[in-house]
């Protein structure tokens, strides 16, 4: 069910675009709907999500599934969306993903213990000038050693 | 008119074509795997790179347009290693397994891997395996085999207008998939299976039957609805196993309905009657030929030749004859010298005998700018004419419906709700607010006008190629002839073309032979009532064919009937009121003509033999004839029997019926048999029957009319599940059902 105040939301965005373009406002709706969800979606919010926009059920799954900032089963409170594209990867990504697997004791796709932080691995997220590079929620973070992941998740509260 | 080179050619082409197109023309080979003729372009495979002279990379054949002096290589250096590249890409995650693999023989993949891959991969890593879901009883998939040409979702977008495949996750976790828990719903999603390049989308009643090379292919025509789709049966030692789409772009284009594609089945099941059966004394036995034809005969004879009473003899037949049949049998009831003649056993009131005629080729419906469909659901009755349809509303058409319950159509349409008895209304009140003649139209004036009856009417006038749609709901409501007159004045009056799709099977056929009361003839419902001492029923099987089934039963079983029936499968109904029952061939295994509603003829041949002793039809009516001593029925092949058809055809329009607007709105019940069992082929196809269309099997009416009925949403009305839903107008019960009509009466 999306609620009220979620589809007062997605009206806004709806009225951006012209009469016919409702499907336009699909990254936005997903977006609003995954937050009042905890931050992740299921498949009955993808259904509601597509009847709200007259979209085919399966049209909103492809744009929930390609882009790496919906979550599709709970996530902590932050989460750290590691990159693991050509650049990262070659400087080191892999063996860093390992090292803060370890670290928040959760793998890639897991919920730490405590529910605070849980790991994903994404595609390119266009930094690579500065790799290996994560984001944890709405920040970057570049240049990633294991010394500065420590310092950054000592920071996460 | 621009000129190009390929491959050292020159070739005219159109300014803007797409290179594919024109190496397509000219038969020269561009491998292609997302390329579709009658999809979109989505250039994703890369599979048809081509060397164009002038530009730094190779392009894609099949999104780049020709212009002027372009020079093009399909086969050089450089579009040969591009070509191969590409091929390893895509066989990196396919699986190698192609001898367990269904589609081997008939490939695309394959087929192109071997002409234009190489034959080592530097691929060695772990292939990806994806898990199937499941997505129904027709098509079987294998989603590891996916090569993400796209094809069958686009095919959903396109032409099925549902949207139920998609390519979920992205880079090596893209996987094409259905959302929804039912899988894949469309009528038409047999296609899917024919656009899939790969062993991915497979037919899965015909799951590990055959390799395709093992098949013989027969051209023939789809007997199911009103258009007559142009097919492939595929055979193997006198069976049809599969039936594949074939091309026209008069009538199906590339595209069949699912109903069929997947009949087939039906005429290889175990209930098809082998032998002439006779019943002696009460008792059925198989006999002879000559056994049961002399029964017959002497049935006949005795009960109303040898007292001169031809008009005593009644013919009754369904919609699935083919022309032939109707053709011959009428041919024997006038030269025996009687007019008791009729196939509309499912009609309720055949008095008032309509003239509808289409005036419209089913290739221009897509021209129309305006649609007005009236008492129909097409998705659902005759598909392909719904695409059609579709394909108008995806050129701007405005399309209206005037239906009691509002359908799921899967284009834009502005759909109105109305009550039966109160659609004529509304058709006058169009009529006399669109009108651009003026005919002499009294009757109209106390006709009510509605927002929506002008809206429509506005829309009418304002259009320059209207069309309207004329569907089987009405037809057995009360008001069906003044529906129908109105509509042909409408038409009239508006320049507007018809499109008369109120029939199913080989209607048009049955029309065309005149298999209908002649002067002093009795019509189906009279001839039932009034037990005759004698019938021939062609193809009849009351439980379906028979607007009243219980009735037709009764009344046919009196001592004091003969009845001949024809059949090709048994049935208990038909065994309790016939004689002499004759097993006739089913479709596919007689040569004949189907009637499409353009009035197309298109003939097509026997692509097997049928089953024990059954016989085609039209040969079985021919020796009748000869043992009956009539005269010119020496036809040698059904062609014959065509030719002579075509000499007699041209009928004019009898005079419009006087048209009532009815006041007050009486309850009308609208039976829709489900489209999976209008013909015992069908009724005998397993995969249809598990679909959702194949068990629909529900009485619809809104709140005000269940209260009034005292019924609710777990009652049952007319032995048929109740759904209480509002989008049914009021005073209207529709029930969609896969059920016998033995247990319809109101
Ligand atoms: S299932 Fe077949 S048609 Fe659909 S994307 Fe995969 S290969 Fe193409
Ligand atoms: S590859 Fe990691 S940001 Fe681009
Ligand atoms: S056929 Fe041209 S890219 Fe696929």
């Amino acid at each position: 069910m999306i609620s009220t105040a979620a589809k007062k939301e997605i009206d806004q965005w709806i009225k951006k675009y012209p009469e016919d373009w409702k499907s336009s406002a699909v990254m936005q709706a997903l977006k609003i709907v995954q937050k009042e969800n905890n931050n992740f979606l299921t498949e009955e919010l993808i259904n509601d999500v597509a009847s709200y926009l007259d979209m085919p059920p399966i049209a909103v799954a492809e744009v929930a599934t390609f882009y790496e900032n919906f979550n599709h089963k709970p996530v902590g409170k932050h989460v750290i969306r590691f990159c693991h594209t050509i650049s990262c990867m070659l400087n080191g990504a892999d063996d860093l993903i390992k090292y803060t697997e370890k670290k928040i004791g959760a793998k890639v796709g897991e919920v730490s213990k405590d529910g605070l932080v849980s790991i994903k691995k994404v595609e390119c997220l266009g930094a690579c000038r500065h790799a290996p590079m994560f984001q944890i929620d709405d920040k970057y973070y570049e240049d990633l050693t294991k010394e500065k992941i420590d310092l950054i998740l000592e920071d996460l509260k | 008119m621009i000129e190009i080179e390929i491959d050292g050619k020159k070739i005219k082409a159109e300014q803007g074509e797409m290179l594919i197109s024109v190496t397509d023309r000219e038969g020269i080979s561009v491998p292609r795997f997302c390329y579709h003729k009658k999809l979109s372009v989505a250039a994703s495979c890369r599979m048809c790179l081509v060397d164009v002279e002038g530009a730094p990379k190779p392009q894609t054949a099949c999104s780049t347009p020709a212009a002027d002096g372009m020079k093009i290589h399909t086969n050089n250096e450089k579009a040969k290693a591009s070509q191969k590249a590409v091929m390893e890409f895509l066989l990196i995650n396919h699986p190698l397994d192609c001898p367990i693999c269904d589609q081997g023989g008939e490939c695309e993949l394959q087929d192109v891997a071997m002409s234009y891959g190489s034959d080592v991969s530097s691929f060695n890593e772990g292939k990806r395996i994806i898990n199937d879901k499941g997505i129904g009883p027709l098509i079987h998939t294998d989603m590891t085999r996916c090569i993400h040409c796209t094809r069958c979702v686009r095919f959903g977008q396109e032409v099925a207008g549902i949207m139920e495949m998609g390519g979920t996750g992205r880079g090596d976790a893209l996987k094409i998939e259905p959302f929804l828990e039912e899988g894949i719903t469309s009528e038409l999603s047999g296609n899917m299976i024919d656009v899939c390049p790969v062993g991915a989308l497979t037919s899965k009643p015909f799951r590990y039957e055959l390799r395709s090379w093992q098949m013989n292919a027969v051209k023939n025509i789809a007997r199911h609805d009103l258009l007559g789709s142009n097919i492939y049966s595929q055979t193997y030692k006198g069976k049809v196993k599969r039936v594949v789409a074939g091309d026209n772009d008069d009538v199906n284009e590339t595209w069949i309905s699912d109903r069929d594609r997947f009949s087939y089945e039906g005429i290889n099941s175990s209930n098809r009657l082998l032998s002439p059966r006779i019943k002696v004394e009460g008792q059925w036995q198989d006999a002879s030929w000559d056994v049961a034809l002399d029964f017959a005969i002497r049935g006949l004879r005795g009960n109303v030749l040898k007292n001169n009473q031809p008009n005593q003899l009644g013919a009754l037949a369904s919609s699935n004859a083919t022309l032939e049949e109707y053709f011959l049998l009428q041919k024997i009831m006038r030269e025996l010298g009687s007019e008791n003649i009729d196939f509309r056993l499912s009609e309720v009131n055949t008095k008032d005998q309509l003239n509808l005629n289409s005036n419209i080729k089913i290739a221009e419906i897509e021209k129309a700018d305006l649609v007005l469909i009236v008492g129909s659901n097409p998705r659902l009755e005759q598909p392909m004419i719904n695409h059609r349809i579709r394909k108008a509303s995806n050129n701007k058409a405005k399309v209206f419906s005037i239906n009691s319950k509002s359908f799921d159509f899967n284009y834009q349409i502005n759909q109105n709700l109305i009550s039966p008895s109160k659609v004529p209304n509304m058709l006058a009140s169009i009529l006399r607010e669109a009108k651009v003649k003026s005919s002499n139209l009294s009757s109209l004036t106390d006709a009510q006008n509605t927002d929506e009856t002008l809206e429509i009417a506005n829309a009418i006038k304002n259009s320059t190629n209207p069309l309207i749609v004329i569907g089987e709901h009405y037809k057995n409501t009360k008001n069906w002839s003044s529906i129908v007159s109105l509509i042909n004045l409408l038409a009239k009056d508006t320049d507007a073309g018809i499109l008369n799709i109120s029939g199913t099977g080989n209607y048009f056929g049955a029309i065309l032979a005149e298999f209908l009361p002649g002067e002093g003839g009795l019509d189906a419902n009279t001839m039932i009532d009034k037990q005759l001492p004698a019938y021939m029923l062609f193809d009849v099987y009351p439980s379906y064919d028979s607007h009243n089934a219980e009735n037709f039963v009764n009344s046919l079983k009196s001592e004091k009937s003969f009845v001949i029936s024809f059949n090709s499968f048994q049935d208990d109904l038909v065994e309790q009121y016939s004689n002499v029952i004759l097993p006739i061939a089913s479709f596919y295994e007689t040569s004949g003509s189907h009637v499409n509603c353009e009035n197309k003829i298109q003939s097509f041949a026997a692509a097997v033999k049928s089953p024990g002793e059954s016989k085609p039809g039209w040969k079985v009516l021919k020796v009748f004839a000869d043992l009956l001593e009539l005269q010119g029925f020496h036809y040698t092949d059904s062609t014959q029997v065509t030719n002579e058809v075509g000499f007699q055809s041209a009928k004019s329009n009898k005079a419009d019926k006087e048209i009532k607007i009815p006041k007050s709105n009486s309850l009308e019940v609208i039976w829709q048999s489900s489209p999976y069992i209008i013909d015992p082929v069908l009724r005998n196809a397993e995969a249809l029957q598990n679909t959702n269309i194949g068990k629909m099997n529900i009485a619809f009416m809104n709140s005000k009319t269940a209260k009034k009925l005292k019924l609710n949403d777990k009652s049952v009305y007319l032995n048929i599940p109740v759904s209480i839903t509002d989008d049914v107008s009021d005073s209207c019960v529709i029930i969609q059902t896969n059920q016998s009509t033995m247990k319809r009466s109101a």
